[in-house]
């Protein structure tokens, strides 16, 4: 009788030791993770300070981009005002610029990379035409990137601003182009306008 | 009139459709290019390769007309979009673009779509299985 219960009182201390265990080293793990989260903070601060330090850069000075740029920002200005129709105005005339593009001007190198960048921008735009404002939002995001490919490509005689909301997609974050130094947020419109800020400045 | 509808009826069952099925397994399928776990490849075959691969499952209603100019409507637009069978001839910029598309689409109950989950009530995607979907698909967008 006596050995039982040692036996059961073992097992207890054991099963209640193995237990603490396992939570230090969730809790041991959460802190890890917390950590990290930090320095990965400490990362993107230190990026944006060092950031700020360039903010200007010069680009080739090209105004063939100038109408794929223009129908761009009409459509960023579109959504900054929530105008699903509007947009889809500029999606045409995205397309349209795209259409026009003098190609022969490219470099062999620049040619394949602008027409993956042109392929890709077209079918965005497509979507923008006949979607709902959050879908022409979510192409809008990509096209950003695409112009700004465009721009590092070949250049661009305009003054713009890269542009970085942090909020947009759940936290994840999204960049635009802007043609004016105010920022205007064109993923979350009038309910946060003013959320965002500058990354670059292109000329 | 009701006789005149049935001989347009029986008409149109005459009429030939091309049927999306290939025995062709290309270098650039989707599985073939990128190492997909079996549980994705599951999910993927089941619920979305009818309209985004070269390859159908057909149901029985494909051999009545008109619904099968229905499917083969969808089929196209579908693999316009998005073909599995070719993921791997996108360029890398496209490729990336289509994986986020996938993740939105899914997250917000927008594929598979809501008239062929009504039919197919197998193809429709449980949390879990959008769970694992979705966070798939995140850490393949990272690496492209």
């Amino acid at each position: 009788m006596k050995k039982t219960i040692y036996v059961i009182a073992f097992s207890i201390l054991f099963l209640s030791a193995c237990k603490n265990d396992k939570k230090q080293t969730e809790s041991h793990d959460a802190s890890m993770e917390e950590t990290n989260m930090h320095q990965q903070d400490e990362h993107s601060s230190m990026d944006n300070s060092s950031m700020q330090g360039d903010l200007k850069s010069t680009t080739e000075k090209n105004s063939s981009s100038s109408e794929i740029i223009d129908a761009y920002l009409q459509l960023k200005n579109a959504l900054t005002e929530d105008s699903k129709d509007k947009a889809a105005e500029a999606g045409n005339k995205i397309l349209t610029a795209f259409s026009n593009f003098d190609m022969t001007k490219l470099s062999d190198e620049q040619h394949m990379t602008y027409m993956e960048i042109m392929e890709n921008s077209k079918e965005h735009a497509e979507h923008i035409i006949k979607s709902p404002i959050d879908h022409q939002r979510e192409h809008f995001e990509e096209l950003s990137k695409d112009v700004n490919d465009l721009i590092e490509l070949i250049g661009t005689d305009k003054t713009l601003y890269v542009d970085f909301c942090p909020m947009y997609n759940n936290n994840k974050g999204a960049m635009w182009l802007s043609e004016t130094e105010t920022i205007k947020n064109p993923y979350l419109g009038s309910n946060m306008p003013t959320c965002g800020n500058i990354q670059k400045k292109i000329n | 009139m009701l006789f005149f509808f049935l001989i347009v009826f029986v008409g149109i069952q005459l009429v030939p459709t091309n049927h999306n099925q290939s025995s062709v397994i290309s270098k650039t399928e989707f599985n073939n290019y990128i190492v997909v776990p079996k549980n994705i490849q599951n999910i993927l075959k089941n619920s979305c390769y009818d309209c985004h691969s070269n390859n159908t499952n057909y149901p029985w209603y494909n051999k009545i007309q008109p619904a099968s100019w229905f499917l083969e409507k969808h089929i196209n637009e579908g693999k316009k979009e998005l073909n599995f069978s070719t993921f791997g001839d996108y360029s890398k910029r496209k490729q990336k673009s289509k994986l986020k598309s996938i993740i939105n689409q899914i997250r917000d109950d927008k594929m598979p779509l809501k008239s062929y989950t009504l039919i197919h009530r197998n193809t429709k995607l449980n949390e879990l299985q959008k769970k694992e979907v979705i966070e798939w698909f995140t850490k393949l967008k990272d690496s492209v």
